[in-house]
């Protein structure tokens, strides 16, 4: 195998196994630990431990208890003295991702002089025979000095765009070599380099983030998060303090079809908007279905609603009852609106499915099937009375006909909101770290990619007669349809006239 | 003792008539791309019931697959300019109109929305930003980009002639994932707002076309297989088990269990609903010919693995009746199946009473019913609630063949790999010398493994990003995530085991296929197994 073949085979080559004996056991473990071969190992363990991850619920997961009853005890004990059921955050899972990152960082400190080498100090003198073997080759027969073909090579190369021109005499022959890309040898390096930064971000979540839901409903003012945290095989509620104060002001759903439920599927999208008071002020904050908003390192999502059917805002007609006509009124939530005679209407509850009594907070009332609004009715120096504004389809309920403070309401449209909108709260700060990586790993794979390293050498010979005779090869490890149309326009160049 | 293939014959003086230079090379990829683009402005400047639907388009890409597929196949043991030219033009024909489907899809869900707030009284300037509606809704959306990123990438691998043949493997592979998509349904649904981010057309798009690279890449693992000299039998006893496999565990393993034997039992309908109910109809015939080619196959492995150990001959020839007996049954079973789901009008006759009290158990469950208060109920009166609950909706039950895709499309996929190994019995050692050189082909895999590689990096990377944006955190270990961080692994595992261990060629090769057996378990395993976050596609 020709000299620069070897090199590169040695770039990758892993340490042969013999190698290990008459060493300390550091060295040896050193060398283990250096190991392509180790890595390959731990690669395969680690997915099979995510494909038991996988194929075993874990316990985080909905419907945990029915797979657990389904189970046999057998395998209950067995998986459960595993640690199969939180596989994941098991020791040995642990240990497992510890080693990998352990191995990536060993053996690219172990192999990064090699490689660069390779890149910093290319092999110029390579054999005729070998380059004849290239990919791309030609010869060429030229007058004049090597001296002087060489300075032409020299000079189509620049033009043909091949950097870091080297010229070698060795033996009567001299070799020009010229190369572009060179760093994409490395990408390999860069990979790793990303991947070790993402698990650093990984354990930095780990060990700093946390995370809660925040419940939040219009007017109301929060300072904590809600966490469900598993210890010792039980469920508990932790609540964190948070440096500042939220304030929800508004909160609405976007529909797909208006006269339909508040269920997700008919949901284009959820809006939250809220205030946060701390020592720097208060501050406006709005949060979108995958439009989460920042501050002071935490991060805002919407997570979920409750499922009971409120309004954002409310029509109600108020007909008189002495004959004096109807008046339509659109009142926010939490507000009110004037009547001619100075009545005033102050919106203070909504109800999904009304019922007269005490409401019933664990029933789902996203489909609105009895819509009702409660008002209060105060009228010029008169105390406030309650009334009720029902939809059309109660018109038969004799509450709906009840006359109050003169007048007779009824529900007829309304912007259907959720009573409350759950926000998750996170406080993350290796999420940026873990970005870093995803940013140098896609660099990398672009790198690697969509460049290539190109190598093209001349050796230039004692012809047969006057003449000197030129053996041109040259190589692209990608894209190689474009450098072939290069180095055939550098031949033609070297061989013109 | 393997057999070693002699030196490859392969003709290459001739690479397609249209192919003359490498940069005119691309011109299949970039006419199919093209052409689904003009597809896409004549869709735009038309009312959308006088266009041919996505539907539509997508039938017609699956037929032209499988034409250019039996082109590439007939010009492999009988080549002829014609059929050379025939099979590429119909490939690209099949690339286009599967990415013309995509597009048209897009505009459809699009046009679909706006009606909807048309009817309430709003308009365009209502409708929520164009990528909202990117077809990359559900699992029939994602097999489409994936027939896509298969067929694509098919083109631009057999832009070099010595790799033809390689399309007449992936072309029927990506047909089968179209054969999926036909049986999951193309109907539009809502999208879960959650989907509606910049990142999905992002990180499914990029899912997709990985997928597609995987797909050849497994296509040209098989290939070379069978060039290094692998026997045919051995693939015949291997296509033989993963069919026994689909057959044990489709229509929740009745087939073989002994209190059902014969049983194939297919999800049914209620009414206009979209999805299936908790109960299944017993198909007459259709177990009965699945278990009967299981036996076929089951004395076929006996009968190959008695050759492959001892070289009976006699053994050789009887598993390949064996197999060509299994093969017809296979195609009995696939039809009568179709056939039955598309015509059995009183389904609800077909219902095995033993399936009453489970079924009243998964309506309890579908309506939030506490588990406590579903174990106080007795074993009568859930059998009565399950049983007064059919009989009562009795007209409305009825068969589909969109109850049960991926059981569907994995009877097909069994057939299929029964069939190609039937096809490589016929002229084995012709088919070996036409096949490009066996270091040709380790190359452009481990070209499309690295591709592959990077293209699941891409899709971890682009999830979690999307999932810390949505969630709040990238990473959660959803069994979605971890079955592509999975099959990530099996490919570095693929390019490390080269550096490492010096791996080439067969070996490799089994890595490509596992690698490839794992991308499809992601598609379709946690879609249907698993539950998770990503149980929607």
């Amino acid at each position: 195998m020709p000299a620069i073949e070897r090199i590169a085979a040695g770039n990758a080559a892993d340490a042969a196994p013999e190698a290990f004996k008459g060493e300390s056991l550091f060295a040896r473990f050193l060398k283990l630990m250096c190991s392509v071969r180790l890595g390959v190992t731990l690669l395969v363990l680690l997915g099979a431990a995510c494909l038991t991850g996988m194929l075993i619920m874990q316990q985080n997961i909905d419907g945990f208890d029915r797979y657990l009853d389904g189970l046999t005890p057998a395998q209950r004990l067995v998986y459960g003295s595993l640690g199969f059921f939180n596989i994941y955050h098991s020791w040995y899972f642990n240990a497992l991702l510890a080693l990998v990152s352990l191995n990536i960082v060993l053996a690219s400190f172990d192999r990064f002089p090699r490689s660069w080498v390779y890149v910093s100090k290319p092999t110029v003198a390579v054999p005729v025979r070998w380059l004849r073997e290239r990919g791309q080759k030609a010869e060429l027969t030229m007058e004049g000095s090597a001296a002087r073909i060489a300075e032409r090579a020299s000079r189509a190369m620049k033009a043909a765009g091949w950097r870091s021109v080297l010229t070698h005499e060795t033996n009567g022959r001299t070799y020009v070599f010229a190369q572009t890309g060179a760093w994409n040898r490395l990408g390999a390096y860069f990979v790793h380099a990303g991947l070790l930064t993402i698990f650093t971000g990984g354990f930095l979540t780990a060990q700093l983030g946390s995370t809660g839901q925040m419940p939040l409903r219009p007017g109301q003012t929060m300072n904590q998060m809600f966490d469900t945290v598993a210890a010792d095989g039980q469920a508990r509620e932790v609540t964190r303090q948070l440096p500042f104060y939220i304030t929800c002001v508004d909160l609405w759903q976007k529909l797909i079809k208006k006269d339909g439920s508040l269920a997700a599927q008919n949901t284009i999208d959820w809006t939250t908007a809220f205030t946060i008071a701390d020592e720097t002020g208060t501050h406006e904050a709005q949060v979108q279905m995958n439009r989460p908003f920042d501050y002071r390192g935490y991060r805002f999502f919407h997570a979920n609603f409750t499922p009971v059917g409120r309004a954002r805002s409310i029509k109600i007609s108020a007909r008189a009852a002495n004959g004096g006509g109807s008046h339509l009124l659109t009142i926010p939530r939490d507000g009110s609106a004037s009547l001619p005679d100075g009545t005033i209407i102050d919106f203070t509850e909504f109800r999904g499915n009304f019922r007269t009594g005490p409401e019933d907070l664990s029933e789902n009332t996203t489909d609105y099937k009895m819509p009702a609004a409660v008002i209060k009715i105060t009228q010029p120096g008169a105390p406030p009375q309650t009334a009720y504004a029902l939809g059309p389809r109660m018109r038969s309920i004799p509450l709906a006909n009840e006359t109050v403070a003169g007048y007779a309401f009824e529900l007829t449209d309304f912007e259907k909101a959720a009573d409350q909108h759950v926000l998750t709260v996170q406080y993350d700060p290796g999420a940026n770290v873990v970005y870093v990586g995803f940013a140098m790993l896609f660099a990398a794979l672009s790198g690697v990619f969509f460049f290539s390293h190109q190598r093209v050498w001349v050796a230039i010979e004692q012809g047969e007669k006057a003449d000197r005779s030129v053996t041109i090869g040259g190589h692209a490890n990608r894209n190689r349809n474009a450098f072939d149309g290069k180095f055939k326009r550098f031949v033609k160049e070297l061989g013109s006239k | 003792m393997s057999e070693r293939a002699p030196e490859p014959q392969f003709d290459t003086s001739d690479t397609d008539a249209a192919i003359a230079s490498p940069w005119q090379s691309y011109v299949p990829a970039v006419l199919a791309i093209f052409g689904a683009v003009l597809i896409l402005l004549a869709r735009l400047n038309t009312v959308g019931e006088r266009f041919i639907s996505d539907g539509v388009l997508m039938l017609l890409a699956l037929a032209s697959y499988l034409f250019a597929a039996v082109f590439y196949l007939t010009d492999l043991y009988s080549p002829f300019r014609l059929a050379r030219l025939l099979a590429l033009w119909t490939a690209t024909l099949g690339v286009l109109l599967n990415l013309a489907s995509w597009l048209v899809r897009w505009v459809a869900a699009y046009d679909r929305e706006l009606a909807i707030f048309q009817n309430q009284g709003g308009g365009p300037a209502d409708m929520p930003w164009l990528f909202r509606y990117v077809p990359f809704a559900n699992l029939y959306d994602l097999s489409l980009a994936f027939a896509f990123g298969a067929g694509i990438t098919t083109l631009l691998v057999i832009r070099s002639g010595h790799f033809r043949i390689v399309a007449a493997l992936s072309l029927p592979l990506a047909a089968i994932i179209l054969v999926l998509a036909r049986f999951i349904g193309d109907e539009i649904l809502d999208l879960p707002p959650v989907l509606d981010s910049s990142w999905r057309p992002i990180h499914v798009g990029i899912a997709s076309l990985s997928y597609g690279v995987a797909l050849v890449c497994f296509a040209v693992a098989i290939l070379y297989l069978l060039k290094d000299g692998v026997k045919v039998e051995k693939m015949a006893v291997w296509t033989s088990i993963f069919a026994l496999a689909v057959f044990a565990t489709i229509s929740n393993f009745s087939v073989f269990d002994p209190s059902t034997i014969g049983t194939y039992a297919a999800s049914v309908f209620d009414g206009g609903s979209r999805s299936a109910l908790g109960l299944r109809a017993d198909i007459p015939y259709a177990g009965s010919l699945i278990v009967a080619a299981a036996v076929l196959l089951t004395a076929s492995i006996a009968a190959f693995a008695l050759f492959i150990s001892k070289g009976y001959c006699n053994a050789r020839s009887w598993g390949w009746g064996f197999l060509y007996g299994a093969l017809a049954v296979q195609a009995a079973g696939i039809a009568t199946l179709a056939y039955q789901l598309k015509t059995i009008e009183n389904a609800a006759m077909l219902i095995d009473p033993a399936q009453y009290r489970k079924f009243a158990v998964w309506m309890l469950e579908q309506q939030n019913v506490p588990p406590q208060q579903i174990s106080a109920m007795g074993q009568q009166q859930l059998y009565d609630m399950g049983n007064k609950w059919i009989t009562e909706n009795a007209s409305q039950l009825h068969l589909s063949l969109n109850a049960n895709p991926v059981e569907l499309a994995a009877l097909v996929t069994a057939f299929t790999g029964t069939f190609f190994v039937v096809l490589f019995g016929v002229k084995t050692q012709k088919i070996r010398c036409l096949l490009p050189a066996a270091d040709k082909l380790d190359s452009l895999m481990y070209k499309l493994a690295g591709v592959a590689f990077a293209g699941l990096a891409l899709l971890l990377m682009t999830g979690a990003v999307w999932a810390n944006e949505s969630w709040g955190r990238y990473w959660g270990w959803d069994a979605k995530e971890v079955g592509a961080l999975v099959a990530w692994l099996t490919y570095a595992a693929f390019l490390h085991s080269r550096i490492a261990y010096g791996w080439r060629g067969r070996r490799s090769a089994y890595f490509a296929i596992a690698a490839f057996l794992f991308v499809i378990f992601t598609y379709l395993g946690v879609s249907y197994l698993l539950p998770g976050l990503h149980s929607y596609a």
